[in-house]
């Protein structure tokens, strides 16, 4: 939360001679943080974010207070003062008006109220007006400013309804019902959604959605002559639902979200009054009304010194851990090795257990004077992660070799996934996505690879080669999580041969074991399946390579014939020999035998035969076919001996004898 | 060509010993001219040797053939000529090998192209931060990127009614399952892996938040470092921070943390690291750096591990203590490079992933 407070402001609760910079600099190193300084005429204005769990720092006063206690630490003279905890305050019994207010259980930590009549509606001195204007309010009326004013200054909400608008004889506060409608102060009408905090008053009317914006009824106007004040806080998560779901965020609203200290509604109602006195004259009519459910306990907790050194890393002076957390308003008393700290009512959400007064300690002791130290951790050996090295060792040959890796989202369209057939049922749909664009997430990455190949056709020359390795979400039924499955897909303008052996040379490089390529009859549906094979290590499957249905190339408007390969890594990692074994190298040159096989075979199965016919074959190279005659080179080799001609003819034989129809 | 002529000399005392002999050994040098003036290459000259200096070459066949024995001076004559021979030839490769006979090319055509890809700069930037953690000692982990409720907030203490939770950001894929907008489930995923202290992990992965702009889009990546052990002090998270931010952004960088508030974290901070723009001052030429804030830039959030996020990990808050700090990869990416937009980061224009 972001708030704009004036110098002059914060210095009403601060004495120091610090200038306006270095206030700045050193408390944003310890507390909130200054975001931005402006100079105006005679005075400046600090943009300051309050940390989300800090909302006594919402004021002029709890940044004093920070303040005083962090320019100490710099040794930069510096008090807080004014601390209106600390001011008497009085409020007078026996008045003949009693206000009786009926609260709905759970609404209200603390409701507080008092009337006052005879006041003169007119503007708020100058000096007012400033700072609300300084602070992005606009000033209205003396008593409607005041109430501001004080949230500026003491980060405590107030509120002030024209009396005699109200039927306040009977006023309740309750839980909204679902329907009803209010009419706030900026003149806009609200239906409710029901469980929001509203006032009643005594003719049915809704008066105040309560803790975000009052209600039109009771405004107070130039012709008001009494009013009521009241100083309430509310159930902090009711009301932060009401402030989203009517869309006003409100300085209120916004406090009373964080819950802001009960303990300090008295004070304020006191400045309110006197306040009002002073600039719209008039009296108190009413006894305060002052309804306090819950009073809350005393918080202690235990903060042992050496666990505090061993938590923040270096010694702390036991003096400056006490003098720190008493500037901030902590209590306590010193045991043995340790303070049993009472906890300051502003303070009482955030600060729990004892890693939260380390926190403060820190804090302000500055964590700019901590040394930078590296920790030494005994990790154990581990096994190293095949799959990471996997995925950077193919992604870095294809770059090298000419591919462009690309990074898409993991969500993508219903549009995609039916222009490239893929069933969008099988794929885990997002339940409040941001836009149909990003909605399922991916079971296979070649759709969004076929959009980066098309987008990129015609922008640089005739030829697309591009990759992506990411993550595949296949849903697993009976399993809560889907199964992430990294996964490798290329595309490529070349031909289907030249892409397969790239596939090849990747697993030589990563020596997967005994891959193979074999025709296959149900591809993923993008796939021609005339023109696609299934890549096998072993038994396991763990890809696929092919081309493209016509139809998806047409739906996606991709000119040529690319080859698209997905390859799941995972499968993949498992068929990696990590082994280092060594084949001995001959000293007898091999002989190298050109073949002619007729078969209607495929060639995969006719080099396999070839290669099974003789531990002697080396090597069986494919040269070229003519119809049904098929040309290989093969090498022979043996570790023990020169091979001599005889030997070698009579396994060309065996060979040719194989493929004897 | 440039040939040494036989000396005067020599001839008288071949004529004396014998008009045989003497044309025995004419007839070489003869053939020995005609073979050499035909000669180009430095293979073609290793032949000639071979021809008239080898095993079975010409000299040697006339020391087994002549009566050396018997006349004295005609071994002297042999191993004259072998001399001579011996130098012609030398002077000879000399010639070819230093005579240049290839053609002259244009030596400022252009090369010929070869394929060149491009690792795309999230891939460059997570080996970067790898590399930089696993000098560190780190351990990289991936945990999963669609996640249980409880690995994703109630387990990091932050529970069902929190208003973190209604923050709008984080997309459900089922009432009890998100996509992670960040990736300290890694934390509680580690801590049940490893059952016990020493914990120190880097988990890089995909995040996901319901938000696109200049500096959003719904998938990004962030680093998430987690150590715990005996002892871990704040003083170890700054330890840490300082070692990354000067090895990825140079040693001129500086680091501070601020208070902040998480409710995983115990205490928690942001990180700022100087700018590199207006090297921390906050000023460029007398204006307000327009890239930072007072000469610093938000790195991101870290702090102690919380407690309740130990305990749910399985591990003892009173025997170990952990920081963690969870950071964005395109973050860092952009305060490094500079680029403007985090959309472009996502660009797949090959134009644009051919610059990296």
């Amino acid at each position: 939360m972001d708030i704009v407070i004036t110098d002059s402001a914060l210095r009403k609760f601060l004495e120091t001679n610090a200038d306006c910079e270095t206030i700045a600099k050193d408390v944003s190193l310890c507390g909130p943080t200054f975001d931005r300084l402006r100079k105006i005429e005679e005075d400046t204005i600090y943009e300051i974010e309050v940390i989300t769990n800090r909302i006594d720092t919402a004021s002029a006063m709890g940044v004093a207070r920070e303040t005083a206690a962090i320019l100490s630490q710099y040794n930069i003279p510096a008090k807080f003062i004014n601390d209106p905890y600390l001011e008497p305050m009085k409020f007078q019994d026996g008045l003949s008006k009693q206000f009786h207010f009926n609260i709905e259980k759970n609404t209200v930590i603390r409701f507080t109220a008092i009337s006052i009549e005879n006041i003169h509606i007119k503007a708020s001195p100058e000096e007012t007006q400033k700072l609300l204007e300084n602070c992005g309010l606009r000033p209205l009326n003396n008593c409607i400013d005041i109430t501001n004013e004080l949230t500026l200054l003491y980060g405590m909400p107030s509120h002030v309804f024209d009396l005699d608008k109200l039927a306040a004889q009977s006023l309740t506060i309750r839980e909204s019902i679902k329907g009803e409608v209010i009419t706030t102060l900026d003149d806009k009408k609200h239906t409710l959604e029901g469980g929001d905090i509203i006032i009643e008053d005594g003719s049915n009317r809704l008066v105040d959605m309560c803790g975000v914006m009052g209600g039109q009824v009771a405004e107070v106007d130039e012709h008001t002559k009494n009013i009521l004040l009241i100083v309430p806080v509310y159930d902090s998560k009711k009301i932060r639902k009401t402030s989203l779901s009517a869309q006003k965020r409100t300085l209120a609203a916004q406090i009373y979200e964080k819950q802001p200290d009960p303990d300090l509604c008295l004070p304020v109602m006191s400045k309110a009054v006197e306040l009002i006195k002073i600039r719209a004259g008039g009296r108190v009519s009413s006894s305060l009304f002052d309804y306090y459910p819950g009073v809350r306990k005393p918080k202690l907790i235990k903060l042992d010194f050496d666990w505090l050194n061993r938590f923040v890393g270096v010694e702390i002076k036991r003096e400056d851990v006490i003098s720190i957390l008493s500037s901030l308003g902590f209590g306590g008393t010193i045991e043995e090795n340790s303070l049993i700290c009472s906890v300051p009512g502003w303070r009482y959400h955030d600060i729990n257990i004892r890693e939260d007064l380390a926190e403060e300690v820190a804090r302000i002791y500055g964590y700019f004077r901590l040394p930078a130290i590296l920790p030494s951790v005994n990790l154990p050996a581990e096994p190293k992660n095949l799959l990471l090295e996997t995925e950077f060792k193919s992604k870095t040959f294809l770059s090298d070799i000419g591919f462009h890796e690309v990074y898409n989202s993991s969500l993508v369209s219903l549009s995609l996934l039916e222009k490239t057939l893929v069933d969008p049922s099988n794929c885990i749909k997002l339940k409040n996505a941001l836009s149909s664009d990003y909605e399922y997430l991916r079971t296979v990455l070649a759709p969004s690879l076929m959009e980066n190949y098309k987008s990129n056709q015609g922008k640089i020359n005739d030829r697309v080669d591009i990759l992506e390795i990411a993550n595949c979400y296949l849903s697993d039924s009976g399993q809560e999580l889907p199964n992430e499955v990294s996964t490798l897909c290329l595309m490529s303008s070349s031909g289907y041969l030249e892409t397969k052996g790239i596939l090849e040379t990747i697993f030589r490089k990563l020596k997967v074991n005994d891959f193979s390529f074999k025709t296959t009859s149900t591809p993923k549906p993008f796939f021609n399946p005339s023109t696609t094979a299934d890549i096998f290590s072993g038994k396991q499957k763990i890809g696929e390579i092919g081309t493209v249905k016509p139809v998806v190339l047409r739906n996606l408007g991709i000119q040529g014939e690319p080859t698209l390969a997905e390859i799941n890594l995972v499968n993949l990692v498992s068929k990696i020999n990590q082994k280092y074994v060594f084949s001995p190298i001959s000293d007898y040159p091999a002989m190298m035998e050109d073949i002619t096989i007729t078969s209607k075979q495929f060639l995969g199965d006719i080099i396999e035969t070839i290669k099974n016919t003789s531990q002697l074959i080396k090597n069986v190279q494919y040269l070229s076919s003519f119809q049904d005659k098929h040309t290989f080179k093969v090498s022979f080799e043996s570790l023990e001996r020169n091979l001599n001609q005889t030997e070698i003819n009579d396994i060309k034989e065996i060979i040719q004898s194989r493929f004897k129809v | 060509m440039h040939l040494k002529t036989p000396r005067s000399g020599e001839f008288l005392l071949l004529l004396e010993t014998g008009k045989q002999t003497m044309k025995e050994l004419d007839e070489i040098k003869e053939e020995l001219k005609i073979d050499l003036n035909a000669v180009a290459t430095p293979e073609g000259l290793d032949l000639i040797d071979t021809k008239f200096l080898g095993k079975q070459g010409k000299i040697n066949q006339l020391f087994k053939t002549l009566p050396i024995k018997t006349d004295p001076k005609l071994g002297k004559q042999i191993n004259d000529l072998k001399k001579d021979i011996e130098a012609q030839i030398a002077e000879k490769l000399d010639y070819i090998l230093n005579s240049s006979k290839t053609a002259t090319f244009d030596v400022t055509t252009p090369g010929k192209e070869q394929a060149e890809g491009s690792l795309h700069l999230i891939t460059q930037a997570i080996a970067e931060i790898e590399s930089i953690f696993l000098r560190l000692g780190f351990v990289r982990r991936r945990y999963p990127e669609v996640e249980t409720d409880w690995y994703y907030a109630e387990g990091l203490n932050i529970p069902k009614d929190h208003p973190a939770r209604d923050d709008q950001e984080t997309f459900y894929v089922g009432d009890n399952t998100v996509l992670t907008a960040h990736t300290s489930n890694g934390q509680l995923r580690e801590m049940e892996l490893k059952k016990s202290p020493p914990i120190k992990m880097i988990n890089i992965g995909k995040t996901y938040r319901r938000q696109i702009d200049a500096t959003h889009t719904p998938m990004f990546h962030q680093f998430e470092g987690l150590v715990v052990d005996k002892d871990i002090n704040i003083t170890h998270l700054l330890g840490v921070t300082e070692y990354f931010a000067k090895a990825y952004f140079g040693q001129d960088r500086h680091t501070r943390l601020r208070p902040h508030h998480f409710q995983f974290t115990e205490p928690s901070f942001e990180i700022d690291i100087t700018c590199e723009v207006c090297s921390g001052t906050g000023q460029v030429d007398k204006q307000n750096c327009k890239v930072c804030k007072s000469g610093w830039l938000e790195l991101g959030g870290a702090g102690m591990v919380h407690p309740n996020v130990i305990k749910n990990g399985g591990l003892n808050p009173e025997e170990c203590s952990g920081f963690a700090f969870g950071w964005g990869v395109e973050r860092v990416l952009m305060m490094k490079t500079g680029l403007p937009d985090l959309r472009m980061i996502y660009s797949d224009d090959i134009r644009f992933l051919n610059q990296f």
